[in-house]
């Protein structure tokens, strides 16, 4: 059994899904949705999650790796959808398709919480792994500065 | 993406409004519009006429909108939304819209295409009159309703935020309360709309809808369909376009943990846009799909394609050019140019070439389709459900009536949703595989799934006379048919026009005037499958024209911006955007050292926009540093989405001026994944500055395809500025020496 823990909650997974990148069994075999698939070669940022508190391209983390882990994915962000960051994409009305969101979100989060200094350099280091094809950039840099103002370093 | 000139179907366009007492509770009120239905033919028509909801309010006071607009995120609901609750007197954001149970109901075939398809930045411009009508009549009914109740007449009572309210006695009802009544009532002849002074919604929103559901990872989307016995299918397509399955061996695929069935899927070029040959490998989640389909053994036929390199093209295409008797179809014809090549002071000419393009959207087609009791279900981001019933019919041989649609939004569409070989395929592995299927493209597959952008050749041949001015003109644009070639009665048009090949060289839309012009399309098929793709024909028409405006100019020594405006007649709002976007630049001041900026305009569906690109040069290597960018689109509905799809617009545009590139060699797509076909991230975008004129407060138009066109040109013509190099191909290359 490959035991990972995900949003809080304790999973244990077939030793069968050893080589199954992590994306594929949270949306597959744990039914969580809402981290996306773009690529599948760590190169768009749509599967962006949580490894340890360090964003983590979830398509290119094989479950035996992520082993005894803590992933925290969308689904986790916040408890009612409420984390600063979700706050400030929805008053920049960031989405358009919105399907790149969750992963823009989850790198955006952990930029706050590394307590790094908030700044156009920072946050194009932190999101430039992200594409949006709709072209969300510009709201995305808005929404970040925004959430930091308002001090959602959570 | 289809265009066509819009001024040429209004006329068409024919409208009733009607309140129904067909639906067992609430008040609906809908309109028809009848394609080909004459003046005086109406009372024939309106006899069997069943209007069809377009706005409902139901008895608890629910107000739900009901269109077809497929939503890949470009906001058209909310828009659409507003459009209703401005007239019926609702807040938008509570009005629901979904889409009709049976979205080929009659109503909701585009007015324009007469095809059942979301495309063509036209959504909102054409709805709007129509929407406003509808959410009009519903509000005179429902005060109608009031004023009976209370005995009143019904100037005395309001329509306030979803109620009724007479005044003077402080008596009010909510819509709810007063459906019932109104529904009895007959339809007024005709309604009062708002004057734009008092608009409360339209032009003044700046969110969408969905936002919540969207930052939780809620929204559901093609991809995260799941159903009970559901298998996923990844489809192994012929490596080398034309080529056919020679052999298989499927057992090591089958042999896969979680592997079900390996199917053929055969090629379908008996149909415009129908799909190549593949080997599907189905299995219970995409993962094992992936790994059966890697020990999948196939071999391949040779095809007519195997010598087929793109590289090439360009050279093939000037050949064609060189040809005197290449096929023509013109678009514009003034003067006699042929007479002013000998008096001319300059001649010029240049050719200007794009490579094929991939739109790749975040989300890869991904679609769902179970064969149920000889019905056809599809989920997922259908946005041409005409292709839905052509690929059942096709496939399956379901008639129309046979296949259900249950839409989700996409993840993004550039025209990607508008091809049909990934409907006709899913079509074919729910009818072979016994089970509902859910096809996925990986992103390799999407890149190199063909039906893109096609490959293009423009030539074009100027004359100045003595004063600089332009006497004549000459284009050649050489590229294959749209995707309209896939629509009904294509090749029957007796001028064998395609409007989306001819976007912005047509005679009603070229910006320029000179004693003579002669325009035209030469249509060339090289057989490589090309689609739809944001922006269609705008983007090489307009890359040539543009960047050979800046040529002219140049050579007769005329500033680029005077240039145009002084071959510009009777076009104020183009002029206006023009100047604009210069002054915002600021096209008439001195430049830093190693600075310069470059311009390029384009209009399109009404509406019409100027790009100044400005670049600097430090080491020797270019850099892009602003784009400044004014559109005037006529009434902005919803003002936040308006500037979100312009921003989207300039960062396509960058993508085509720089990375969008799709090799094809030895017949097989050379691109995999984004690491070879690049597109733009945040760090590639320069600084942006939007601004959005206040134009013809009673027309929106269009917005989705009108600012990607004039960057490559305006970034082209500010290169040649800065180092006196003038490319003519994209993607433009910003290492060479200049
Ligand atoms: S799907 Fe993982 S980075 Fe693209
Ligand atoms: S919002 Fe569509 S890809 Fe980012």
């Amino acid at each position: 059994m490959i035991k990972i823990q995900v949003n809080g909650r304790n999973h244990e997974l077939s030793q069968d899904l050893a080589s199954t990148p992590l994306l594929w069994v949270l949306r597959d075999k744990l039914k969580l949705k809402g981290t996306k698939f773009g690529c599948g070669k760590g190169l768009c940022g749509a599967c962006t999650v949580h490894f340890n508190g360090n964003p983590t391209r979830a398509c290119q983390l094989p479950l035996s790796a992520a082993s005894g882990g803590q992933v925290r994915t969308i689904e986790g962000l916040s408890e009612n959808g409420d984390h600063p960051l979700q706050k400030a994409w929805i008053e920049e009305d960031v989405p358009q398709c919105g399907y790149c969101q969750p992963g823009q979100l989850m790198s955006a989060a952990a930029l706050l919480a590394s307590g790094a200094p908030v700044d156009d350099a920072s946050i194009r280091a932190a999101m430039s792994g992200n594409i949006c094809r709709c072209g969300t950039y510009g709201r995305i840099v808005r929404a970040i500065k925004r959430a930091a103002d308002e001090g959602g370093r959570a | 993406m289809k265009s066509r000139h819009v001024q040429d179907i209004r006329p068409a366009r024919r409208r009733f409004l009607k309140q129904s007492a067909l639906l067992t509770t609430g008040l609906a009120v809908g309109f028809h519009w009848m394609p080909g239905a004459v003046a005086g033919d109406e009372g024939n028509r309106l006899a069997p006429f069943e209007p069809n909801a377009w706005v409902r309010v139901l008895p608890d006071g629910t107000v739900k909108l009901v269109v077809h607009k497929h939503d890949s995120g470009t906001g058209t609901r909310t828009a659409l939304a507003a459009c209703v609750a401005e007239e019926l007197e609702v807040d938008p954001m509570a009005v629901e819209v979904i889409t009709p149970e049976n979205p080929f109901f009659e109503a909701y075939i585009h007015p324009v295409w007469h095809v059942f398809s979301t495309g063509g930045s036209t959504s909102v411009s054409l709805e709007y009159d129509r929407l406003r009508q509808a959410g009009a009549t519903a509000r005179e009914l429902l005060v109608a309703a009031a004023a009976k109740r209370w005995g009143l007449t019904p100037d005395r009572c309001r329509a306030v935020d979803g109620r009724v309210v007479h005044a003077g006695s402080g008596r009010s009802a909510g819509y709810g309360e007063l459906v019932d009544d109104a529904a009895k009532l007959p339809a007024p002849d005709s309604v009062v709309l708002k004057a734009p002074s008092q608009f409360r919604y339209i032009g003044k929103l700046r969110h969408k809808r969905d936002a919540a559901a969207k930052v939780r990872g809620r929204l559901r989307y093609s991809i995260d369909v799941d159903l009970p016995d559901m298998l996923v299918a990844v489809i192994q397509r012929a490596p080398v376009i034309g080529a056919r399955v020679d052999g298989l061996d499927a057992a090591a695929a089958l042999a896969v943990p979680g592997v079900r069935q390996v199917i053929r899927v055969p090629a379908r070029p008996d149909v415009f846009g129908g799909n190549q040959e593949g080997v599907a490998v189905l299995a219970e989640d995409y993962w094992s799909a992936q790994q059966g389909r890697e020990a999948l053994q196939v071999r391949w036929s040779a095809s007519p394609f195997s010598e087929f390199d793109s590289e090439s093209l360009p050279g093939r295409f000037r050949a064609v050019l060189d040809e005197p008797g290449a096929p023509l179809v013109r678009t514009l014809q003034t003067g006699d140019a042929d007479s002013a090549w000998p008096v001319a002071a300059q001649l010029l000419e240049a050719d200007y070439a794009m490579p094929y393009k991939a739109q790749n959207p975040l989300e890869p087609i991904c679609i769902t389709a179970e064969l149920v009791d000889g019905r056809l279900y599809f989920r997922g981001g259908v946005q041409v459900p005409s292709f839905a019933r052509e690929a059942a019919k096709a496939v399956c041989g379901l008639d129309e009536d046979s296949v259900v649609i249950e839409e989700l939004i996409s993840g993004g569409s550039f025209g990607a949703r508008e091809a049909k070989y990934w409907l006709m395929e899913v079509a074919y592995l729910a009818q072979q595989a016994g089970a509902p299927v859910k096809l996925m493209n990986s992103r390799e597959d999407e890149v190199r799934a063909l039906f893109g952008h096609a490959a293009t050749l423009h030539r074009l041949e100027g004359a100045l006379d003595g004063d600089g001015r332009l006497s004549a003109l000459r284009l050649r644009a050489l590229s294959p048919a749209s995707g309209e070639q896939w629509e009904p009665g294509y090749d029957e048009r007796p001028d064998h026009m395609d409007y989306s090949t001819t976007e912005a060289i047509s005679a009603w839309d070229f910006a320029y005037r000179a004693p003579h012009l002669d325009l035209g399309w030469v249509r060339h098929e090289t057989g490589v499958p090309t689609g739809w793709y944001r922006s269609v024909s705008f983007i090489p028409n307009v890359f040539a024209v543009e960047s050979f405006m800046d040529e002219l100019a140049h050579a007769g020594g005329r500033d680029p911006l005077a240039f145009r405006l002084a071959h510009m007649e009777e076009r104020p709002r183009h002029v206006r955007v023009l100047m604009k976007a210069a002054a915002l630049a600021g096209w008439h001041r001195p430049l830093p050292e190693g600075t310069a900026l470059g311009l390029a305009t384009n209009q399109g569906y009404g509406s019409f926009v100027a790009v100044v690109a400005r670049l600097s040069r430090r080491d020797g290597v270019i850099k892009v540093e602003r784009l400044s960018c004014v559109i005037d689109c006529g009434l902005a509905v919803a003002p936040g989405g308006v500037e979100e799809q312009v921003y989207g617009g300039l960062m396509w545009g960058l993508g085509h001026a720089l990375f969008d590139r799709l090799d094809i060699r030895r017949g097989e797509v050379v691109q995999s994944n984004f690491h070879d076909y690049r597109v733009a991230r945040m760090s590639d975008m320069p600084d942006i500055e939007i601004r959005i004129l206040e134009g013809d407060r009673d027309n929106p138009s269009g917005v989705g395809e009108l600012t990607s066109p004039p960057v490559a040109p305006a970034l082209a013509n500010a290169i040649h500025r800065l180092t006196g190099r003038r490319l003519r191909s994209t993607p433009l290359d910003l290492t060479l020496p200049g």
